[in-house]
């Protein structure tokens, strides 16, 4: 097992490394001066020239790629320059308010995923699996901006029942429960795309458990059906759940740019976007670099905990 | 009682004066500047404001160069309004009242100014003097390359020298003569005075001293304020902030871009705040503070997106009244004069006269900003309704929409107009009625027509503007790009540059605005060194009548020039749009609206109650 641990690390460091090459390049390659993106077409040549030495965008890629793995590895992302302030400063802001937001709207979702794919596994093939299924891929196949949009128009602004937006200038995770009331919203809307996926993985997960030996050798045992539903089919049948809420990490880190933007709700996710269409290299940098490593860590994480919960992984490695 | 001056390029033989009664009877200033008051008015309260994805990132009002965020000014001018404060109400005008001078003195043919300024405070206490000019002025001489509004050749660059004669005078000598309203307008509009006696240090357990008077002193204040000023944690809490002269002092500020007004008690001027409060919210975009609003939230005050100008009657019903401003500033189609085909066809000025006769801009007006635009007639907006609209302009320009016309001139100049279709050159040729220099028989009038993405109005005036031009066998191919990827293109380019591969890439371009000062002067858009030209447009007669309305003394040389630049066609002249507000309905004062220093002045708002 350490072996295997040691080698997923190794695997994924260098994954790390190439995503930073990649993305380097990339975000280099794109068209037009990143001077004249950051400071306006009011910029004199002499600005930007100030402008491209300070951020030393002067100097040649390769010198600029090493000073800034550099400084990556002394914990210095850089200055974002249209925000002038760190990027890590930019990502502590933002990073933990989304994963309070997604965290909760993931919950959220398993909380009702997992008991409706089970509730949808006993009962397949039958009318009742029909109706639930077909109602969650309709949410599902829903544009999330349409159901934000539908839900303001109906709750907030024909009822007034809940906030439209989070207030302004919120700036840390406390700020997100000066108004609970306004996180309803963008958790239902993010919750209701994920439930979806959840309950359809474990509806086939159990389905498939349920025609499993161990399963008629229970209820030939004579154990209640309660007990073989909590003991035996939900602990393995969520075994593909685990593998899912590993890959959810990047997305928690990545950001829901869509829910941001109508809910006023300032996370990763518009800061990846905006940054991309100013040509914040530092923050685009920083926010990939931080996604990748989510997306390693997720992948590794889904890794161990299903080695741990399945012996039959555990003892293969 | 609202008393305005215009300070005018008048007689150019004597000095030309402005005086100013600052405190006159009634009081002067904004207050009630043209709001209908309704009921009784309340003191106190608190005022919300959205703004969105508006996030000011540095206080100290004179901005290093690699900053460009505009919201930093909205931020900052409350605490330290200008020299000379920029508009009254919705006019062009200076506001004297504001303003904190109060005699400007051209004179020695406008090669001298003398500045009297008032004798207001701080808000310590200590008298705002000519020291403090004299500290702006030395910060920027030793540091102008490195502050962000420096433009080529002005202050402090044109300063041959700077003397006090007295605590309240200030005698500038320039290097040259200019037109007085230029200078006014456009130069010392933009210069706050900052409180000498506390931010001349250079450290923040430092004393204070005389560091400016020296290169090494003022370079290392500059960079100690320049720090301070960009460190956004403190900005609420730093005693060298809470030293205002502006209406407001700061009470909070978030990094997310929320910040908080509270009045300057000691403030000198005419309109004391009545509000107890005015709180700026930030909001991520327009569509989350559209819903905020539709849900009849808190919000008192806020900007509506063009894309959502015909929800305004909803808005209506929650509450608010609306009002707008015009754009002080100029919207066009930019023509890439060196492109390589494109720009020979370009460079013919009956090609861009038929072009602009087939845009129908009363037409866009209606349909794609619901009527909230200037018309476009010209490069000077003619909703401003003002002294800077020539006769020309304000009869609607010299190209109103006319396709048939537009058809004339081109069959005129050898094309074989094919409406619907694409038109080709059958006379190729150097002749008055030939297609003109480097166009080839067959050529093609066609274009590429890049714009900004994002804007629903613009989506529809382009597509307009491609079907009218259609209608001359003018064929338009749009692409649109995002906003910040046409800039770093387009900005790259101007006379010098223009024979760059970078500059060929494009043919027309439409981004939005350029921004005026309040003098609307082709100064840096139009001559042909200038920063601004970055379709490559050259005209000898127009550097003439530009530098003629910066430096001249000639009250028609304004107009001249404007005809001229409306005639020439150096851009494709479009609608532009205005800006459309919506306040709570018992709010009195919001409007009118002043475009010229940052929109809102919340010193002249007050909530009223219905009389009893």
């Amino acid at each position: 097992m350490t072996r295997y641990l040691m080698q997923r690390i190794g695997q994924s460091v260098a994954v790390v490394i190439g995503v930073m090459i990649l993305t380097f390049i990339l975000v280099h390659l794109e068209p037009g001066s990143t001077a004249r993106a950051v400071l306006g077409l009011k910029a004199t040549p002499a600005k930007v020239a100030i402008f491209n030495n300070t951020y030393g965008l002067n100097r040649p890629l390769p010198v600029q790629f090493w000073l800034y793995c550099d400084h990556v590895l002394h914990g210095n992302f850089g200055i974002s320059y249209a925000a002038g302030q760190p990027v890590s400063t930019l990502i502590a802001q933002r990073l933990p308010r989304d994963a309070v937001l997604i965290g909760i709207s993931t919950l959220l979702a398993l909380i009702i995923g997992v008991p409706m794919g089970l509730y949808q596994a006993i009962h397949h093939g039958t009318v009742r699996d029909d109706i639930v299924a077909g109602t969650w891929f309709t949410l599902y196949s829903a544009p999330d901006f349409m159901e934000a949009l539908l839900l303001i128009a109906i709750v907030s602004v024909h009822f007034h029942l809940l906030p439209a937006s989070f207030p302004g200038g919120i700036t840390s995770i406390g700020g997100l429960f000066t108004d609970p009331s306004a996180l309803v919203l963008p958790v239902v809307v993010l919750a209701i795309n994920s439930v979806a996926g959840f309950s359809q993985y474990m509806r086939s997960s159990a389905i498939e458990e349920l025609a499993q030996d161990y399963m008629r050798t229970a209820r030939a045992k004579g154990l209640s059906e309660r007990m073989i539903l909590t003991r035996h089919l939900l602990r393995n049948a969520v075994l593909p759940i685990i593998t899912i809420l590993g890959l959810s990490l990047p997305n928690i880190v990545a950001g829901a740019v869509i829910a941001e933007a109508i809910f006023n709700f300032p996370g990763m996710g518009l800061l990846f976007w905006q940054s991309a269409l100013s040509h914040d290299f530092p923050v685009m940098l920083g926010a990939t670099l931080i996604i990748g490593v989510a997306t390693v860590v997720g992948n590794l994480a889904a890794d161990i905990a299903y080695g741990v919960l399945d012996p039959r992984i555990r003892h293969a490695v | 009682m609202r008393r305005t001056h215009r300070l005018t390029a008048a007689v150019a033989a004597v000095a030309l004066t402005t005086l100013v009664a600052a405190c006159a009877a009634g009081g002067g200033g904004k207050v009630g500047a043209g709001s209908v008051v309704k009921g009784q008015k309340i003191n106190g309260g608190t005022v919300t404001v959205a703004e969105v994805a508006a996030s000011p990132n540095d206080i100290f009002p004179l901005l290093p160069s690699t900053n460009s965020n505009g919201y930093n000014g909205d931020l900052t001018l409350g605490l330290w309004p200008p020299l000379v404060y920029s508009g009254d109400g919705g006019k062009s005008v200076v506001n004297p009242q504001e303003s904190l001078f109060s005699k400007l003195t051209y004179s020695d043919n406008d090669k001298v100014i003398t500045i009297a300024l008032k004798p207001w405070k701080w808000s310590d206490g200590v008298p705002i003097t000519s020291r403090d000019f004299t500290f702006v002025y030395n910060l920027l001489k030793w540091n102008y390359n490195d502050w962000f509004d420096y433009v080529q050749g002005l202050f402090p660059v044109d300063v041959a020298k700077v003397s006090t004669p007295n605590a309240h005078t200030v005698v500038l000598d320039l290097s040259r003569s200019y037109n007085p309203t230029f200078y006014t307008d456009n130069v010392l509009a933009t210069i706050p005075l900052l409180p000498q006696h506390a931010w001349d240090k250079t450290s923040a357990t430092g004393k204070v001293g005389n560091y400016d008077e020296s290169k090494a002193g003022a370079k290392a204040v500059w960079n100690f304020l320049q720090a301070q000023g960009s460190d956004m944690g403190t900005f609420a809490t730093n005693p060298l902030w809470k030293v205002v002269d502006g209406p407001w002092k700061l009470a909070a500020f978030q990094s997310s871009g929320y910040y908080a007004w509270v009045p300057n008690k000691s403030y000198s001027g005419p309109d004391k705040p009545v509000l107890s409060k005015v709180i700026w919210t930030p909001f991520t975009t327009d569509t989350a503070e559209m819903d905020t609003l539709r849900a009849g939230t808190s919000l008192d005050v806020a900007l509506v997106p063009l894309n959502d100008v015909r929800q305004i009657s909803a808005l209506k019903a929650e509450g608010y009244s609306v009002a707008q401003v015009p754009e002080p500033g100029v919207a066009e189609i930019l023509p890439n004069f060196y492109a390589p085909v494109a720009g020979l066809l370009l460079r013919q000025l009956y090609i861009r006269q038929a072009m602009e006769y087939l845009i129908n801009r009363k037409q866009i007006v209606q349909k794609a900003f619901a009527g909230y635009a200037d018309p476009g007639n010209g490069p000077v907006p003619v909703t401003y309704g003002q002294q800077w609209d020539s006769p020309l302009e304000k009869a609607g320009g010299p190209y109103p929409y006319d396709p048939a016309k537009a058809k004339a001139l081109l069959a005129a100049h050898g094309w074989k107009v094919v409406p619907g279709g694409t038109d080709t050159c059958i006379k190729p040729g150097t002749a008055a009625d030939e297609c003109g220099a480097g166009i080839t028989s067959g050529e093609p009038l066609t274009f590429q027509f890049l714009f900004a993405s994002g804007t629903e109005s613009y989506d529809e005036q382009n597509a307009a503007i491609q079907s009218s031009e259609s209608l001359g066998g003018i064929k338009l191919t749009l692409k649109s790009e995002p906003f910040n990827t046409l800039v770093s293109t387009t900005g790259t380019c101007n006379a010098q540059s223009h024979p760059a591969s970078i500059c060929n890439d494009w043919q027309l371009q439409q981004y939005g605005y350029n921004e005026y000062l309040m003098d609307p002067s082709g100064a840096g858009q139009f001559n042909t060194d200038a920063n601004g030209n970055y379709g490559g447009y050259s005209s000898a007669e127009m550097n003439s009548l530009i530098d003629a309305t910066e430096y001249g003394s000639s009250s028609s040389a304004f107009f001249a020039y404007e005809n001229y630049a409306a005639e020439q066609l150096p851009l494709l002249w479009l609608p532009a749009e205005s800006q459309v507000f919506v306040y709570k309905s018992n709010l009195a004062g919001v409007t009118p609206l002043n475009p010229f220093s940052g929109l809102y002045n919340p010193e002249v708002w007050y909530y009223t109650k219905p009389a009893s």
